[in-house]
């Protein structure tokens, strides 16, 4: 009976710990990712008419695979559990929406549907999943981040899709992302869409998504390794460093 | 590797009531009320005083309360970095297991309201400063925005995180006499975002560009954020020596001494050590 009070205490303190751990790197993990996210890929998140078919699809997935794969480097090598890619993906999108919300929306009065971000969900669960049946990093790297770059734009293509449709807007053809653009004025922000819709590769193939795909994969491989490797010796490190009091007398004079 | 068998039974336990939430919520509650009155005064005075920065209820309304500010800040920051240090304890040697398991549980607290102001402050209220930006022109670098996101929501986290880390140096074994390096990262790096600031803001001073989020100007903040990380070496860090404080005062099993932990605080990590006290 006593064994059991004190086996149950036990318990329950360890639990308190381990949510403890699980709230706090949540919480860190959304202040990183997110501050990262937002200042390499963040207008493209924040804009429906920057959410083009050439750029986005290239510059997302490949700024975005990095905490990622840090994250699963230790979550999976120290815990085996292969979560860590969703739980990096989930905090991101609960950091924008939050702002999105209250700040796009409830402040500065964009309507919803002018800055809701992207999302990294699915393709963060495909990233978990071929780590759980792989086991094997190098692999995640090679087929993980081929599909993660590969799977952004079809992922997120419900949402986007109806901005694309073709208006014409006081004789010019413009898409409906550009529309609301004109309605919604950005003072500094530039005018986007229009500026990265040129180039000599609209005959190939009637658009560019498929060979933006086709990059931002390849890239989102050579991403993969150097933070899997990050999050493995640097990030995940538990190195200490005595302090100098705390060396010993021969090693000083080193 | 050395192992004190200190005791195998009849170790005192800290009563139950010890692993409180109330500090954590008193705090992080504290500290999100605080953030919604912000918000509130944002949407109150932000663009109807603080569009232009030469007139005097820009001064009155955004000039003074940076001011104000800024003074609590480097008054609180003193205070509890100094009250910390004062009142450390210098006899860590002879730290009972139970204490100990009470100040890694004071000391988890400590960095959960630190990430909660981390992100509070790298997450929502800079994302706010996009909001801000790419709404309105900019004429001065103490704009609204910024008097809340770099002066106010920044030093708020790094006086939490510098704090938790001098909770731990003058409170726990581990990290007595050792620098651990994920935690310096986790508070070190984050910091060095308020110090970019100067970066930044010389920047958008000196070169007038348009406000695009993604400018290079901005990667400061973005490499100095990935310090964030290094949550994940830290708790594998301290997990290990909590786990083996439990396994003792609960099931009398062995455990390094506070001594030892503090002339060999990497022994307290090695997973060897985790797996014969489990055993």
């Amino acid at each position: 009976m006593q064994y059991s009070q004190v086996d149950a205490e036990a318990r329950a303190v360890g639990r308190k710990f381990d949510l403890v751990v699980i709230l706090s790197t949540f919480l860190a993990l959304i202040a990183g990712f997110h501050v990262h996210q937002m200042l390499v890929a963040g207008d493209w998140s924040f804009w429906v008419d920057w959410k083009d078919r050439n750029w986005w699809p290239i510059v997302a997935p490949i700024m975005e695979i990095t905490f990622p794969a840090a994250v699963q480097a230790v979550l999976w090598t120290k815990f085996r559990m292969p979560i860590g890619a969703t739980f990096c993906c989930l905090g991101l999108l609960f950091g924008e929406w939050m702002n999105r919300y209250i700040n796009f929306n409830g402040w500065t009065h964009y309507p919803l549907n002018m800055v809701f971000p992207e999302t990294f969900i699915p393709q963060a669960v495909v990233l978990d999943i071929v780590l759980m049946l792989t086991g094997n990093w190098v692999v995640t790297a090679l087929v993980g981040g081929e599909l993660w770059g590969w799977l952004f734009y079809p992922t997120n293509w419900v949402m986007i899709a109806p901005f694309h449709l073709p208006v014409e807007y006081q004789g010019s053809l413009m898409s409906l992302a550009d529309v609301i653009n004109y309605m919604y004025v950005r003072t500094s922000t530039p005018e986007y869409l229009r500026i990265v819709e040129t180039g000599t590769m609209r005959s190939f193939a009637g658009g560019v998504t498929g060979v933006a795909a086709f990059f931002s994969a390849f890239v989102s491989v050579c991403m993969y390794v150097p933070w899997w490797l990050m999050g493995t010796y640097f990030f995940g490190s538990t190195k200490f460093f005595k302090t100098y009091e705390a060396t010993p007398v021969e090693a000083r004079q080193h | 590797m050395a192992q004190t068998q200190t005791t195998a039974t009849a170790v005192a336990r800290p009563p139950i009531t010890a692993f409180s939430w109330k500090s954590a919520g008193i705090a992080i509650g504290a500290l999100i009320v605080f953030d919604v009155l912000i918000n509130v005064y944002e949407r109150l005075y932000a663009f109807s005083k603080g569009l232009d920065y030469t007139s005097a209820d820009y001064e009155s309304y955004w000039m003074g309360m940076l001011f104000a500010e800024l003074v609590l800040e480097a008054v609180t920051a003193a205070g509890l970095w100094g009250w910390l240090w004062m009142t450390r304890d210098r006899a860590l040697d002879r730290l009972s297991p139970a204490e100990e398991l009470k100040r890694y549980w004071a000391l988890g607290l400590f960095v959960l309201t630190y990430t909660y102001a981390a992100y509070a402050g790298a997450s929502y209220f800079t994302e706010q400063d996009g909001t801000w930006h790419q709404t309105v022109i900019r004429d001065t670098d103490f704009t609204p925005s910024h008097v809340i996101e770099f002066y106010q929501s920044y030093p708020i986290y790094i006086i939490f995180g510098v704090g938790s880390l001098v909770y731990a140096m003058t409170r726990l074994p581990q990290f007595a006499k050792a620098f651990s390096l994920p935690y310096v990262i986790l508070v070190g790096s984050p910091a060095m975002i308020f110090p970019n600031v100067g970066l930044n803001e010389f920047g958008h001073t000196r070169w007038f560009m348009e406000e695009l989020f993604v400018a290079p100007l901005h990667w400061g903040f973005v490499t100095f954020g990935w310090g964030a990380l290094a949550i994940l070496g830290t708790w594998l860090q301290i997990c290990p020596r909590v786990l083996s404080l439990i396994n003792h005062v609960y099931y009398g099993k062995p455990i390094q001494s506070p001594a030892e932990v503090m002339k060999d605080p990497q022994s307290s990590v090695d997973p060897a050590a985790c797996a014969a006290c489990a055993a």
